[in-house]
């Protein structure tokens, strides 16, 4: 087991995905089927034989909760270590809404519990990507050229030319220290700056002491204020990760991430060693007599007698005799009842769209059906 | 302290059978692990039937190429069976002092775990098989049992007169009292067919096991000799009718068939029932994807299938792939079968890690009278490319073709 505590943030405080975290944190949207967004960095943390977990929830973690459980799909039921997940306990005096003012003060909450943690170093993560980091190589690193702290970026991931919005692009010198931090504000304009991951690795000891430093100041974003702030003084140093990479924090950057799981070259780098997810018991999909599938993911527990093209859709989904479903997202338990057409369209959970309703939105503006609606 | 580890009733599950009439299909694993329907196991319904009937303490006996069956049991936590009191325990044969010996019957596997048994001081046991696929719930046949009166009951089934004497058939009074076994009789006089599903009152099945465990021209078997005994003792014995589908999947056309059940709505076997879930060892495999070229009709396809050629009529279990131009139809495809390029296969079953070559073919082509023999592919068998493996031919891993 790698001395390790992973410390994964179940929400992000600069994701845009609209309706679909009205109703459940970052972390548990539901992506590729039958996977929420989670279960990517936990099965990476666990893969790379991480097996002390813990994940901040901040708000709406219901789902969070009643996705991971224990953490036995993950098998994060260890008597060392394990799945801990830390929702926030509101104190009458003073954060009455118990909602952090930020990642430090989200760490600063839950410091009791990391201390119980026998691990000497941290490995901070957020949930808005899917990769599949070799952390093991990336401690290693950490430890060989002595960083005080070291932060995995990137540069152009799978050729992409520009930096997602309010992301950290990093200025470093030749041996990859970090001099200045900026986050960005332009998503536009092509841009081959590197830029961070969020997936920092620290020793326990020192994030435990800049955290409270930090709360003394009234310091609140571990980005701004420790990574930007003490860059002069602190060896941060950067590592290059060259692997795959998906980043989720608006509903386009969602549909493209559930879109190139469509493309065998991205699943077989994603699946190249197995993700964990909540096991259901659905069985096996059926496939009716005048069903036509194309290009799609498809999870188990489906029923699919209509027309199916270019989909991700999630565990049982029904879709009806002559409903054309095209280029959309399908969450679980949704029912699309016969003769519907559908294009560029999101359908949360549970949502049903009757007879022979139609709808459409565009790649650049999927329209979104909140859970549960009625169409 | 001492608590009390008392159980009413414990499920004793008989999983020894070597299942030889499925053929290669047993060659590396006993009956129950043979997979059915997509992601199941055989032993997945016993088990969950158990696990939904509120039954949880579960003794599996096992002796015939256990390895695969043990470890797809494991915890039994994919049946909730990892339970703080109780659970599931594999029971194989094993010696004390000098003695030691091979299940010798059903009866004998029981006998020889009576210590088991009376970890749990049960008031009932059930004895079930590992052969069957159907849903039924164990407590309301307890509940009959217990209404009767009776020292034994059996669960039994309506089959056709014409096809009765396939069965062990139950001769019973109006009330559904057994007055008269009959195994495969040639002039049936009843339709009541046991499934292999017993309750006994645990106190008289003790006696009736040391009985006949002492008579040495006993074949120590339940249907044979003790069920028999205890009749003729004069004991309570009761049929308790089951309605649903049941289907003994001991022979490759069998088999076949139970596959094919999942696909016709006509059949009432609904796996796809939240109350009664079957509950399955889980694979860790992505969602299925179907490519641009698939063509589907009426088929049944789970997790880690990539397909990009034509199913029909065929159930796909875990990891299968069908390649473009590839045909596939009314077929049973077990976990990581490959179908390459222009391959066909048709009224097949492929066992699991199987492949079938480019333009290979399996089973094509009709016998004279226009019947469809099940053409079989063991563990590991590869039909090289072009290939062909005639209709109703069986393939093993070690022969090739």
């Amino acid at each position: 087991m790698l001395d390790v505590l992973g410390i994964i943030f179940a929400h992000s405080e600069r994701e845009n995905l609209r309706e679909l975290t009205d109703v459940r944190t970052l972390a548990s949207v539901p992506m590729a089927g039958k996977y929420r967004m989670i279960d990517f960095i936990l099965s990476n943390f666990v893969n790379q034989d991480i097996g002390d977990v813990s994940i901040i929830a901040r708000n709406r973690y219901h789902s969070l909760l009643d996705h991971l459980g224990v953490g036995r799909e993950w098998d994060l039921i260890r008597k060392r270590g394990g799945l801990r997940i830390l929702t926030p306990y509101g104190q009458a005096s003073t954060n009455t809404h118990a909602m952090y003012r930020g990642t430090i003060e989200a760490l600063a909450a839950n410091m009791h519990s990391f201390r119980r943690s026998m691990a000497q170093y941290v490995i901070l993560a957020g949930s808005c990507m899917i990769y599949n980091m070799d952390f093991e190589h990336i401690l290693k690193s950490h430890i060989d050229r002595g960083a005080d702290i070291t932060a995995v970026y990137v540069r152009r991931p799978g050729g992409r030319m520009s930096i997602p919005l309010h992301m950290p692009i990093l200025h470093m010198d030749e041996e990859e220290r970090i001099m200045d931090l900026q986050v960005n504000g332009d998503d536009m304009t092509p841009n081959d700056s590197p830029w961070g991951t969020g997936v920092y690795v620290i020793r326990k000891s020192l994030l435990e002491s800049l955290v409270a430093d930090a709360m003394v100041g009234g310091r609140y974003d571990f980005q701004q204020h420790i990574i930007q702030r003490l860059a002069p003084v602190l060896k941060i140093l950067g590592y290059e990760y060259k692997g795959h990479l998906m980043e989720v924090s608006t509903v386009s950057g969602y549909m493209q991430a559930n879109m190139a799981f469509l493309d065998p070259a991205v699943r077989s780098q994603v699946f190249a060693e197995p993700i964990y997810t909540k096991i259901k018991d659905s069985v096996p999909v059926v496939y009716s007599h005048g069903c036509c599938v194309k290009n799609s993911i498809i999870s188990d527990g489906c029923h699919i007698e209509g027309t199916v093209e270019n989909c991700v859709i999630s565990r049982n989904v029904r879709i009806g005799k002559g409903a054309v479903v095209r280029n959309s997202i399908i969450m679980q338990h949704t029912e699309v009842l016969s003769g519907v057409s559908l294009d560029h369209v999101i359908l949360d959970k549970d949502v049903m769209v009757r007879e022979n309703r139609s709808l459409s939105g565009h790649s650049s503006y999927p329209v979104v059906v909140g859970k549960g609606s009625i169409v | 302290m001492t608590y009390a580890n008392k159980k009413e009733m414990i499920a004793m599950l008989l999983a020894g059978g070597q299942g030889s009439r499925l053929g290669v299909l047993t060659d590396h694993v006993a009956k129950p692990a043979v997979s059915y329907g997509g992601k199941y196991r055989i032993i997945d319904f016993p088990l969950s039937n158990c696990a939904n009937s509120g039954i949880d303490t579960v003794g599996v006996l096992t002796q015939y190429q256990p390895l695969e069956l043990n470890a797809y049991i494991g915890s039994g936590q994919p049946w909730n069976l990892d339970r703080l009191h109780g659970g599931v325990f594999i029971l194989p044969p094993y010696t004390t002092g000098k003695d030691g010996v091979w299940y010798k019957g059903t009866a004998n596997a029981i006998y020889q775990n009576m210590p088991f048994i009376e970890l749990y001081d049960p008031d009932y046991i059930l004895v079930l098989s590992g052969d069957h696929v159907y849903k039924m719930n164990y407590e309301m046949m307890l509940d009959a049992h217990k209404e009767s009166g009776a020292d034994c009951t059996i669960a039994a089934l309506r089959v056709p007169l014409s096809e009765a004497g396939r069965f062990g058939i139950m001769n019973t009074d109006p009330d559904f009292r057994i007055y008269e076994f009959e195994e495969k009789p040639s002039m049936p006089k009843n339709d009541l067919a046991s499934m292999g599903v017993y309750i006994f009152n645990w106190k008289t099945l003790r006696e009736f096991l040391i009985l006949d465990e002492a008579d040495p021209d006993s074949a120590n078997d339940f249907g044979k000799n003790v069920l028999p005994a205890m009749l003729a003792a004069g004991c309570r014995m009761y049929a308790y009718e089951f309605k649903g589908y049941w289907k003994d999947v001991g022979t490759i056309e069998s088999l076949w068939e139970a596959n094919m059940d999942i696909l016709d709505p006509s059949v009432p076997l609904e796996l796809d029932d939240p109350p009664w879930r079957i509950y399955s060892r889980n694979m860790v495999q992505p969602p299925q994807y179907i490519g641009a070229s698939a063509v589907l009709r009426n088929c049944s396809i789970t997790e880690g299938c990539q397909i990009e050629g034509e199913v029909e009529n065929s159930i796909l279990f875990p990891s299968v792939v069908v390649k473009r131009g590839a045909q596939v139809s009314n077929s049973v495809l077990m976990e990581g079968a490959v179908i390459e390029e222009g391959a066909r296969v048709e009224y097949a079953i492929l066992a699991p890690g199987t492949r079938v070559c480019a333009d290979g073919k399996v089973g094509c082509g009709r016998t004279g009278d226009g019947s469809h023999p099940i053409s079989v592919l063991g563990q590991g068998a590869v039909v090289e490319k072009g290939a062909e493996v005639p209709s109703g031919s069986i393939l093993s891993a070690e022969k090739g073709a």
